[in-house]
């Protein structure tokens, strides 16, 4: 009798364990890398709601190629090392099939070269430095995100439109902000080569923890320029239109764009002390287009949270999106083939049609510029009118890029 | 000329808010002999009850006066159940102790209102510009600079010309003496944490109308203030008021003139005074 019992318990346990099994094969595992504590875990907030919504969206309407789908979220803290461990973790242990991921270019930018060993896809979708598609570019890291040189090109073309001939900068002062300044500097200059830039020595580079800039707003206006590009963000770029604005910076004597002046939770923070009507560029803007996809992000992200979809949001949920469009089109979950499937996938996410090119893996997306406006409807302001520059035109050449897989 | 004085206004408001963080740090190092870590903490906890308070009044001077108290009230509770404990140990236990509560309270913020960005607005009387020298100037940061002297001032008569400010230089001397003439020297250590706490904390309220408030923006402001401390001298007043003055006009035209050397200047005016006079500008031997 008892014998029996063991005997009915063993294979009780047989089934089960073979369940479970079966079941962790038909899960999709994904694996997202974000700045989740520190002064800039908003960001990583966004991203992981953002996933979190395409995850569930997907699992509702049936998974990917009938998986059923599940999110590993890691805390990259912004530091290149543990974003390198946390990814290891991922791959490694939690055993992922796909990576998504990645706020800081500095972080990128080490973890893009180690991705190649662990061969895993990584969708990058908020790390703007141009190299990761770039100089150190690989055939499993891809960004679906508009880099800095798409959004600069932007900002180059949309400077010669305003006419302005005497050009300088406010930016942090570390890669990116002078990345930004040396290629709206390049770009602007082929548009328009009589235009002029201040010495490296004249421009305004706030080092990132500064959190009064009086002297460098008093510098900028005291060197009279026609036109001042702005690549400050988060936290710096609030503190900066606060006390410009105070210090009579918008009062009209200069042209002024903001390369990410309409993320929203810098808007959103800021409210109506948002000056109106200053040039704002973003990577992606919640009321740029009505397509159906757009409009049912916006709905069920604002109807989950109660907040309109910021630009890391938007990154996170797409990539989701496009991982799931390239296991469809490989027809399985295998690596080696979602790589080869997301080379040159077309798809639709909210923000439009976007192309990941075969080149250099960068996504081929439109850019967003915009007017700041007041409206009643929002608790922020808005961008009113919105121009977009169509992704063909700011998405410098693959040649260009410097990618050779 | 006109650049001069921006400059020179630039420089003091800033400087300015140095200072009230700056001479809690060094009063509290001066009676207590505690090297506080989480007093950037309690600036940003100042700033974000500022923000709730006038929140819910509507009134930023409301926001001034009870932001603060309120942090003080943590403050007291963070000496009387953990650091009275370490007050005789190594210094290391000090630092790890307050350096806990600072992740303790960065933490309890981000719990309570979020990870995100605030602003707080000035009140209405200081939201407007002025011209100063032909160039608009905000009203706000001319009211940093005169609050500034203003509360040093008064904490320098007090600490010289009441007794209560006697008894605490005199505990701050030799607190063993103190004890001996019939001196409550653990209350005296209360009292001390707590204006120490309420100076961190009011300088968290000043400064919230000017920067936007983040649960980390305690420890940018932290590692200013510890050097203003160890230029003026540590546990000197006056050297903290002259420390700030330096740091924030050195900070101001180094924009100008060093450019972007700038970044270093906290650090070598650091390194000078530790090499020329490691004990401080104002640091008297005892």
């Amino acid at each position: 009798m008892k014998r029996k019992v063991y005997c009915s318990l063993l294979v009780l346990t047989f089934i089960l364990t073979s369940f479970i099994g079966a079941h962790a094969a038909s899960t999709a595992k994904i694996g997202f890398t974000y700045i989740m504590s520190g002064p800039f875990s908003a960001y990583g907030q966004f991203a992981k709601q953002g996933a979190e919504l395409a995850i569930e969206e997907i699992n509702a309407a049936g998974g990917i190629n009938g998986n059923k789908v599940e999110g590993f979220f890691e805390d990259s803290t912004g530091k290149a090392d543990v974003a390198l461990r946390a990814i290891r973790k991922l791959v490694y242990q939690d055993k992922v099939d796909m990576l998504i991921g990645l706020d800081s270019s500095g972080v990128a930018k080490t973890v893009v070269p180690s991705i190649e060993q662990m061969k895993t896809p990584l969708i990058i979708t908020h790390a703007a430095t141009p190299d990761v598609t770039g100089s150190v570019c690989n055939k499993y890291t891809f960004r679906i995100s508009l880099n800095l040189a798409q959004n600069v090109k932007a900002a180059a073309l949309l400077a010669k439109e305003t006419g302005a001939k005497k050009w300088t900068t406010v930016g942090p002062d570390y890669a990116f902000g002078h990345q930004s300044w040396e290629y709206f500097e390049k770009y602007l200059k082929e548009l328009n080569p009589e235009t002029t830039f201040l010495p490296k020595e004249d421009v305004a580079f706030p080092p990132f923890k500064t959190t009064d800039f009086s002297a460098y707003i008093t510098k900028v206006m005291s060197s009279k320029p026609d036109g001042v590009f702005i690549s400050l963000w988060g936290g710096n770029l609030i503190d900066f239109v606060r006390q410009a604005s105070s210090m009579g910076f918008f009062n009209g004597d200069f042209q002024v764009l903001f390369s990410l002046g309409a993320a929203t939770e810098v808007l959103t923070a800021l409210g109506d002390k948002m000056p109106e009507g200053l040039w704002v560029g973003t990577r992606y803007w919640f009321l740029a287009n009505d397509s159906a996809k757009n409009k049912s992000f916006v709905d069920s992200y604002f109807k989950k949270y109660g907040a309109y979809p910021s630009y890391n949001a938007h990154g996170a949920y797409s990539a989701v999106y496009a991982y799931k469009a390239a296991a469809e089109k490989a027809g399985s979950l295998d690596k080696e083939k979602i790589v080869s499937a997301l080379e040159g996938l077309k798809l639709e996410i909210p923000t439009g049609t976007i192309e990941f090119r075969k080149g250099d893996h960068q996504a081929v997306t439109d850019a967003h510029w915009g007017k700041t406006a007041a409206d009643t409807a929002y608790p922020h302001r808005i961008l009113k009118p919105v121009k977009i520059f169509n992704g063909q035109d700011v998405t410098p050449s693959v040649a260009e890029s410097g990618c050779s897989m | 000329m006109e650049i001069l004085l921006l400059n020179i206004l630039n420089g003091l408001s800033w400087g300015m808010l140095l200072f009230l963080i700056a001479v809690g740090l060094t009063t509290v190092f001066g009676v207590l002999g505690v090297l506080n870590f989480a007093h950037g903490s309690l600036f940003m906890l100042g700033a974000y009850l500022c923000m709730q308070t006038m929140q819910l009044f509507d009134s930023f001077w409301l926001g001034l006066l009870i932001g603060p108290l309120c942090a003080v009230f943590v403050g007291l509770l963070i000496e009387k159940f953990l650091l009275k404990r370490v007050y005789g140990r190594d210094v290391s236990f000090q630092l790890l102790l307050t350096f806990a509560v600072l992740l303790i309270l960065d933490d309890a913020v981000r719990v309570i209102w979020g990870s995100g960005y605030h602003v707080v607005e000035p009140p209405a009387i200081l939201n407007g510009i002025i011209s100063v020298a032909g160039q608009d100037y905000p009203v706000y940061r001319l009211f940093l600079v005169l609050i500034g002297p203003l509360i040093g001032g008064l904490l320098w008569a007090f600490f010289h010309y009441t007794k209560w400010g006697k008894i605490i230089r005199a505990a701050s001397f030799d607190n063993i003496m103190a004890e001996g003439v019939g001196i409550n020297v653990p209350l005296i250590y209360t009292s001390v944490f707590a204006l120490g706490t309420w100076l961190a904390a009011l300088g968290g309220a000043l400064a919230a109308p000017q920067q936007s408030l983040i649960p980390s923006m305690g420890e940018k402001i932290i590692i200013e203030s510890f050097i203003v401390v160890v230029v003026g001298g540590m546990g000197s007043f006056p050297g903290a008021f002259v420390g700030a003055l330096m740091l924030g006009l050195l900070e101001s035209f180094g924009t100008v003139f060093a450019g972007r050397m700038q970044m270093a200047i906290p650090y070598i005016l650091l390194a000078v005074i530790l090499l020329v006079k490691p004990t401080g500008l104002f640091r008297k031997g005892v």
